[in-house]
């Protein structure tokens, strides 16, 4: 299989104060094309620095990272950006919709982010998808949890990206919404042959994906 | 997929930029008023200014009497020169003099129009009735009074006037004249035909006779080559001015300059402090979106485009309250109409302009960018990675190199602006200084007091505490309060100044030792008499009588004195016209000497001068330095000796020049006097007038009342922009306040969590704000008490004295204000609902 994303060496570190914290040692990851990995490990581990960083939304402190042969960890922002609004779709554990859009607006943004065209209908199809015809125009405030997740990852698969990273997706949700959610992610990557990286504290959830990974104390083990 | 044009998303981002403007106009509502509010002033001023240059330039000619105005002052006419103008144009004469009015038991100071059947060349007389200022050419001893004239004396139309010796029948009454630019009718006035000079027979220098021919020129002939051909013909005539009507530099025009300048200035502070405001607001407009941008950027947003959708917002913003400002401004020129018209007599229409639009929407669209760069510049501070975290730091003002270098170049195109073209540049230019140091000033004490209170040792009250810290912790937000409200209540505190001086001058009562009436033409042949009239009526009057005599500055140091001095300058009236010049034996003791030494006994026969020290430093004349001065048709030289300081507004005899008496007593001269009663009422002024014809009497009651009419009007305009910048001022104290209403919502919700009282929320809030306030209070008056001097005095021309009463009331009025509105604001977030906030919406 061809090599999607790579970390080689990658080490991050935060400055607070005079003091030096090291969120990953040393990290070496290589996903492939059509590959679902779930990072699993305690509070404050580096999970979700780990994806952070592979979304291109940090920079490292030392080594690289590859996207497809390209190395983000070197570009500038707007670089990264252009990279990921084609490739990358990202899930929060808060959803993080756009307050004052309505549901297919926000699933428009990106689409309308790539100059594609009658966003709105797409946008749409895949809400109907997600069986949520009957909220196209609510505010995200009037959608229950699981219905802003559903929003927030119809989203982040509007522009069928190479790469889904996750974090703790399901975190904010029961387990009714959350085995939805598990099954919409996994039947995406199916689908459209793409690369799942998810961050997760469900067990049940992280054993669904092909492979896992453990991280400790900013290392992989 | 199927791609979008790139005008497609060009459409896309300007929908993106209506869909947020529609959605989040409530949010940035503060902007909205802010913005249109300070347009409106601007606009305003615009609209006021073009439309009364318009007034004044359509019609030049008649504001002028003519195409051009042969102007031989106080001076012998040369009658063959005018009559050979007569030959080619059309002339019309014109002598102006003041004197007394009066009936059998009243009279008043008037100056009166004496006037051709040529008059008027351009423009209509108002008068009434119908036939009346035909009847003046053709009836002799009739006059046309002013309505004010006719009012004091309770007159009737046919009614007997005296002027002088001689009776007139008053026929109608005069409501304007045209021709008020070259000498701007201030006072009562009357119009009287050419016949009235040889009826009086007036020769007397009290009376000021002005001699003024107004020339019109025929239609089909060059206007250019006849007004060279005047030229031609007065070359010689050194008396003699000519003026023009396209290059009008009359007193209208300088008084219209200088209060349109003070009113720009006012409005750009408006506009400046509201873009603070706007700063302010939108900084807090874009804490709130703080989510929403950092969304934007995970999904492959760039910076650049997000700030352009905002910037998008704001131009758009611009354009729709510029339009509505620029046209809202229009609904002010009928008021402004009334005003001009009662006053002056000028009739103002608003026109649209589109340069004045393009002027209104470019300073709009400057103050919007600078002060919107720092603020907008901001969103490069999010980031996509806080979704992550689930933390939202407060944004700051962010300035790149980039962005310092293009803020200020705006700023320079800004304050070119309004700087190049304004009556008096160097004053725009020190305004915008003054603004600044202000602006930088407040900034380090912000910085200072930081300082100050980390140093501090931690109280033991946590309101203390809790304000101390917010104070002082990274990325505070009290530099921008600090630099809000301070500049703020500076401007709210130097026009506060500004109109309580106003205010005082208006309700000045005459000067204890001020006399209660001058007399001017007393003869030297009538001084006695005079004497004896004045102290048969009050034995204990304290009267004061000095020589009189007519000057004129024809040179300075051998050459033109109007190279010494700009005629926007204030001390210009001194060479515009002959001066009344007198002499004394000893130094007088309201005038005291400041530089050089009194007359010189030694050299009688030599002309020495003592100069107003103003004056002196106007035209930046020296000890030594020779005035040619026109006496009597005499060129005579003579010598600054000393400069006197001079204060005109205690209402004893104050003259510009003094001459040494040794060499001035020769000359032939008359009389002025001043005179103070003992009791008032055993003073009549019909016996004297009956004695004493030709005697001007002015009553300093009657000229403080006109006095005070101009400073009333001026009065109401600069209260009206004062209570506009007040608004604007409180819009700004509320947006620094807006801006901490996302931190103050958390930190609240804390509190509440860890238990806090409302109580004690409130105090720190409380305790914060006093601090800051405190600590702006004394700077910003400090630099209101230099401002307002600055334009009380150089501006205004009038006396400043500071005002503690009017200080504590607007610093009390201010403080409880702001802190009314921060009460509010925190009662807002006292409660703070804890569920939207966990979900972050």
């Amino acid at each position: 299989m061809d090599s999607l994303l790579k970390l080689k060496n990658v080490n991050l570190k935060y400055l607070t104060g005079n003091d030096t914290i090291k969120v990953l040692k040393n990290v070496n990851l290589e996903t492939k094309k059509n590959e679902s990995i779930s990072i699993v490990g305690e509070s404050g581990s580096g999970k979700t620095s780990l994806i952070m960083l592979a979304g291109g939304l940090e920079k490292t402190t030392s080594g690289k990272i590859f996207f497809e042969d390209q190395e983000i960890s070197k570009m500038n922002e707007d670089e990264v950006s252009k990279i990921r609004r084609k490739n990358i779709g990202i899930v929060f554990q808060s959803f993080y919709l756009i307050p004052n859009y309505t549901a297919v607006e926000n699933v428009a943004l990106t689409l309308e982010l790539n100059n594609l065209k009658n966003p709105n209908e797409r946008a749409k199809e895949l809400l109907d998808r997600f069986g949520l015809k009957n909220r196209f125009n609510n505010l995200p405030s009037q959608l229950s949890g699981g219905e802003q997740q559903r929003v927030a990852i119809a989203r982040a698969i509007a522009m069928k990206p190479k790469l889904v990273l996750a974090d703790e997706p399901t975190g904010n949700l029961d387990s009714e919404n959350s085995q939805m959610i598990a099954d919409i992610l996994f039947k995406y990557i199916k689908e459209e042959k793409s690369s799942l990286i998810m961050v997760t504290h469900d067990l049940k959830l992280a054993n669904k994906a092909k492979r896992k990974i453990k991280i400790k104390d900013g290392k992989i083990v | 997929m199927e791609k979008l044009s790139k005008l497609s998303e060009y459409k896309l981002t300007l929908v993106y930029a209506l869909r947020d403007l529609s959605r989040n106009y409530k949010k940035i509502f503060s902007i909205i008023l802010t913005l249109f509010i300070s347009l409106f002033i601007l606009s305003s001023i615009f609209t006021i200014e073009d439309s009364l240059n318009k007034e004044l330039n359509n019609n030049s000619r008649a504001l002028l009497g003519g195409d051009i105005e042969i102007d031989y002052n106080r001076n012998v006419v040369n009658l063959d020169l005018i009559n050979q103008v007569k030959e080619f144009a059309t002339v019309s004469q014109m002598v102006e003099f003041s004197t007394m009015i009066s009936t059998t038991d009243k009279s008043i100071f008037s100056r009166i129009k004496t006037v051709d059947e040529n008059y008027p060349l351009f423009g209509k007389v108002g008068y009434e009735p119908s036939g009346a200022f035909e009847k003046l050419q053709t009836t002799e001893n009739t006059i046309l009074v002013n309505e004010n004239i006719f009012k004091n004396l309770n007159l009737e139309i046919n009614d007997k006037i005296k002027v002088q010796d001689k009776l007139f029948t008053v026929i109608g009454i005069v409501k304007s004249v045209p021709d008020i630019g070259g000498a701007f009718v201030f006072g009562d006035f009357a119009l009287a035909g050419k016949q009235t000079l040889e009826l009086l027979k007036l020769n007397n220098l009290g009376s000021f006779l002005n001699y003024e021919y107004k020339v019109k020129f025929n239609e089909r002939d060059n206007p250019k080559t006849l007004s060279k051909r005047i030229e031609q013909l007065f070359k010689d005539e050194k008396k003699v001015r000519l003026r023009y009507h396209e290059k009008s530099d009359g007193p209208l025009k300088r008084i219209i300059d200088n209060f349109s300048q003070f009113l720009s200035l006012v409005s750009i502070s408006a506009m400046l402090i509201a873009g603070i405001g706007i700063a302010n607001t939108l900084l807090s407009f874009i804490n709130q979106n703080n989510m929403s941008i950092a969304v934007k950027k995970s999904l492959g947003f760039f910076s650049k485009d997000i700030k352009i959708v905002y910037y998008l917002q704001l131009l758009i913003l611009l354009l729709l309250i510029s339009i509505a400002a620029y046209s809202f401004s229009f609904f002010l020129v009928p008021i402004v109409d009334v005003y001009l018209s009662a006053g002056l007599g000028l009739n103002i229409e608003g026109s649209f302009s589109i340069i004045n639009y393009f002027k209104v929407f470019s300073v709009g669209l400057l103050v919007l960018v600078i002060f919107s760069i720092p603020t907008i510049n901001a969103i490069d501070q999010i980031k996509a990675s806080n979704l992550f975290r689930n933390v939202f730091q407060n944004l700051q003002f962010y300035y790149s190199k980039k962005s310092i270098v293009l803020s200020l170049f705006l700023l320079s195109i800004l304050i070119s602006l309004f700087t190049i073209g304004s009556a008096r540049p160097i004053f725009s230019l020190g305004y915008f200084g003054a603004f600044f140091v202000c602006l930088l000033v407040f900034y380090l004490l912000s910085n200072l007091i930081i300082k100050l209170f980390k140093g501090l040792k931690e109280h033991p009250n946590i309101s203390i505490k809790v304000s101390v810290k917010n104070i002082t912790q990274t990325k505070s937000i009290t530099p921008i309060t600090i630099m809000s409200l301070g500049l703020g209540v500076t401007l709210l505190l130097t026009l506060a100044f500004v109109g309580s001086n106003f205010k005082r001058e208006i309700a000045k009562s005459i000067p204890e030792l001020a006399p209660d009436y001058f007399f001017i033409g007393i003869q030297n042949d009538e001084r006695q008499i005079f004497e004896d009239l004045i102290f048969d009526m009050d034995k204990e009057a304290n009267l004061e009588v000095v020589p009189m005599v007519s000057t004129g500055i024809v040179k300075i140091n051998g050459i033109d004195p109007n190279s010494y001095i700009d005629s926007s300058n204030d001390s210009h009236w001194v060479i515009r016209n002959d001066r009344r010049s007198s002499w004394a034996d000893k130094v007088l003791k309201d005038n005291p000497i400041v530089a050089g030494e009194w007359w010189d006994l030694s050299r009688p026969d030599k002309l020495q001068i003592s100069l107003d020290n103003k004056i002196a430093k106007d035209f930046n004349i020296e000890i030594g330095d020779i005035f040619t001065l026109n006496i009597y048709g005499r060129e005579i030289e003579g010598e600054i000796v000393n400069f006197r300081l001079v204060n005109y507004r205690d209402f004893t005899i104050n003259f510009a020049m003094l001459l040494n008496p040794q060499f001035a007593k020769n000359i032939p001269h008359e009389y002025l006097a001043t005179a103070k009663f003992k009791s008032l009422e055993n003073f009549n002024e019909i016996v004297l007038l009956d004695k004493m014809p030709s005697l001007s009497i002015i009553k300093i009651t009657d000229y403080l009342e006109k006095v005070t009419d101009l400073l009333n009007k001026v009065f109401i305009a600069v209260t009206v922009i004062s209570a506009i910048t007040i608004v604007i001022g409180l819009i700004v104290i509320s947006s620094a306040i807006i801006v901490q209403g996302k931190i103050k919502e958390f930190q609240n919700l804390i509190f509440k969590i860890l238990g806090f009282s409302k109580v004690e929320v409130v105090l720190s809030s409380i305790i914060e704000f006093f601090i800051i306030f405190t600590s702006i209070i004394l700077i910003a008056l400090f630099f209101a008490v230099i401002g307002s001097q600055f334009i009380i005095e150089n501006i205004f021309q009038i006396t400043w004295m500071f005002d503690l009463a009017i200080f504590l009331k607007v610093t009390i009025g201010i403080g409880l204000a702001t802190l009314i509105l921060i009460m509010i604001t925190n009662f807002k977030y006292l409660s703070p609902k804890v569920y939207p906030l966990i979900r972050n919406q």
